[in-house]
């Protein structure tokens, strides 16, 4: 048996995973719109982390994945298995059959599937012949193969994948409220990876990214690659609170505070230059930098507290029952 | 279309989620330890959790996907489950993937854990008229739940667990990890509750104590938390005892935890002399407090014990004991 799914492209814009989730649900028609819209409603375009050191992989660090995509993927209305863990544990070879097993199944009814390459990638096809998966990274045109016997084997040490099921219709005002609490909830909890405390999120994000910056000693890809992602995520944030206008007169206003925050990019984007064809923080311009970013979290701190009113108004059972699972992962 | 149910397949009194694993493992033909070795094996007797004012929901009060993914793991064995609140709007999909799932365990001759204001067994179905077959242990006959009805529980959770395959495991290394599993259930308090609310491993004795001291808890709870934890302290004697067979270093870690069963023993027959609902004479909560902090003493002589025995394995986990 061999499956290729021919309309699933996945493109690199968003985080990674909101990427895939798009190509994904979009080729499945699950889900219209443009990326923002799907990357505000499941609270994606929120989620921002910073580690210590500004490394690349903040940026994909913004939590315990199954915790956060699972009440992203809900809040979609739709149905959804995932399966990770870490390679090494002696029921990995077991579980990595059964991942093979439902990723093919998946495939066969014509959904692909979400992959940690790393990054976060879309698995568009499989060849029972060669035993192979047709793998997207977003970045490249070409498709990937990793080998069945390969699956989950990478250099991080996690395996990770989802799959999509049915989905039921979830009021949009309501999909929208949702978004706005797993919003206030990023951006109110500093650490998401605990008992790590090298990584910050939300609020504290900023203050690491500043000090990083400050500091000096960071890793410049990883610095460069987190303002992309930032700048990204905001703009997403602006449009999709403004396609969302007319609700609530706050979330009105906080439409404006993320209007002046994203005025602010193109100047942070100054604050980055090409050196030897790779762009990195301008040095000379790290305190102009800090500066408007400190500026920036300051719009977003009055944006979240806009949110905080909204929320305020309706009962919210998923943040006021004590759940029996999230908050960590299995050791 | 289709029905089944699973022969012999049973519960004989009141269950937790061990009892209901070790029943399912043992009909499967994987397990023929007791309960108290799965109870070790599995860490669960060495979680320790009360809720401030000592509410019976205590006993249950834990992270199921993530402590059931890891109580099989332990012991080799894979599974697949899932959980969530029934408010959901995606309620209606997951009951369906649920009972699908759940009657293909069926189908495979291994029955599934469900929760239903408790764990539960699900040992068969009818595609005809519907419904689940689940097993609780209050009666001896089967109880049949409509797969509509699956899931809409008292309590705001949905969960069901599925045991797939059995894979060899090194039986030393499972004893091995269940003791730093131990080490780690005593220190670490669980992120999934509000600390403010609730109180893990050896604060949860102060906490115990604190609300006896204060007067503020609840009659019908302390009494559940004591029988259960009784339990769970007995189990841990009984596994332990066979462990120092193998690491006879283990002697005093086995006479404390003798001492701990003891100390809750003698609790529980304290909770026997009150009426349930009333709260303890202060002369009972005096002796009581005593005895919590005893037992608080004792448990943590036996951990002590315990560390010297893999310290190095501490070591090598740095700054988390419980990652694997």
């Amino acid at each position: 048996m061999s499956v290729f799914l021919q309309d699933l492209v996945m493109k690199r814009e968003s985080k990674s995973y909101t990427d895939s989730v798009y190509a994904i649900l979009t080729a499945a028609n699950l889900f219209q719109g443009p990326k923002y819209l799907l990357s505000g409603l499941t609270g994606m375009a929120f989620k921002f982390s910073v580690h210590q050191q500004l490394l690349p992989m903040s940026v994909s660090a913004y939590g315990q994945w199954g915790n956060e995509h699972k009440p992203a993927i809900d809040n979609l209305g739709i149905l959804t298995i995932f399966d990770a863990g870490r390679v090494r544990h002696h029921t990995f070879p077991y579980y990595q059959q059964e991942a093979v097993n439902a990723v093919k199944s998946s495939l066969d009814c014509g959904i692909g599937v979400v992959y940690w390459i790393p990054e976060f990638g879309v698995i568009h096809g499989y060849d029972d012949g060669d035993r192979v998966f047709y793998i997207q990274d977003g970045c490249s045109e070409e498709s990937q193969i990793v080998l069945y016997d390969n699956f989950g084997l990478n250099f991080t040490t996690f395996w990770y994948y989802q799959v999509f099921g049915d989905k039921v219709d979830i009021a949009r005002q309501d999909m929208i409220l949702e978004s706005l609490r797993l919003a206030i909830l990023d951006w109110e909890t500093p650490f998401r990876t605990l008992p790590n405390t090298d990584i910050a999120s939300g609020k504290l994000a900023y203050v690491y990214l500043c000090q990083g910056l400050k500091q000096g000693s960071f890793n410049t890809h990883g610095a460069v690659y987190i303002l992309d992602s930032y700048m990204t995520a905001r703009t997403e944030i602006r449009d999709y609170l403004g396609d969302a206008q007319g609700i609530w007169t706050e979330l009105d206003e906080a439409y404006q505070l993320y209007g002046l925050l994203a005025a602010m990019i193109p100047r942070m984007n100054d604050c980055i230059r090409a050196h030897r064809g790779e762009r990195q923080v301008d040095l000379s311009r790290v305190d102009e930098l800090i500066e408007l970013l400190t500026q920036a979290e300051l719009l977003e701190d009055q944006a979240i507290s806009h949110f905080r009113h909204i929320s305020a108004r309706y009962p919210d059972l998923k943040r006021t029952t004590i759940p029996r699972w999230g908050s960590h992962t299995p050791r | 279309m289709g029905a089944k149910i699973l022969d012999s397949l049973c519960l004989t009194d009141q269950a937790d989620y061990i009892d209901v694993m070790h029943a399912i493992l043992k009909h499967r033909g994987w397990m023929t330890c007791s309960r108290a070795m799965l109870s070790g094996m599995t860490v669960s007797s060495f979680r320790f959790t009360v809720h401030r004012r000592l509410t019976a929901e205590s006993t249950t009060a834990y992270n199921w996907m993530a402590e059931h993914f890891l109580a099989a793991d332990f012991v080799g064995i894979t599974a697949s489950q899932a959980a969530g609140f029934q408010f959901e709007p995606t309620f209606p999909l997951y009951q369906k993937q649920a009972i699908s799932d759940i009657k293909r365990s069926i189908d495979r001759g291994i029955g599934a854990v469900i929760w239903k204001d408790q764990f539960v067994i699900v040992v068969g179905y009818d595609d005809e008229r519907k419904l689940l077959y689940y097993a609780d242990g209050t009666s001896p006959t089967n109880g049949t739940l409509p797969y509509i009805e699956w899931g809409r529980n008292r309590s705001p959770y949905w969960y069901y667990q599925v045991f797939e395959e059995r894979l060899a495991m090194d039986e030393l290394a499972i004893y091995r990890e269940s003791l730093l599993q131990a080490i780690y259930k005593w220190e670490t308090h669980d992120l999934m509750l509000p600390e403010s609310d609730y109180a893990c491993g050896r604060a949860g004795y102060d906490a115990m104590a604190d609300a006896m001291h204060s007067s503020e808890y609840d009659g019908n709870g302390v009494c559940e938390i004591i029988r259960y934890y009784a339990s769970a302290k007995k189990d841990i004697y009984e596994y332990t005892t066979v462990l120092q067979k193998i690491w006879p270093e283990l002697k005093s870690a086995v006479e404390a935890y003798d001492e701990l069963a003891q100390i809750f023993e003698t609790m529980v027959e304290m909770t026997l002399s009150i009426d349930a609902t009333q709260k303890f004479a202060a002369p009972q909560v005096r002796t009581m407090i005593h005895l919590l902090m005893n037992a608080k003493q004792k448990e943590e002589t036996a951990i002590e014990q315990i560390k010297i025995l893999v310290r190095e394995t501490i070591n090598n986990r740095f700054n988390d004991i419980g990652l694997r």
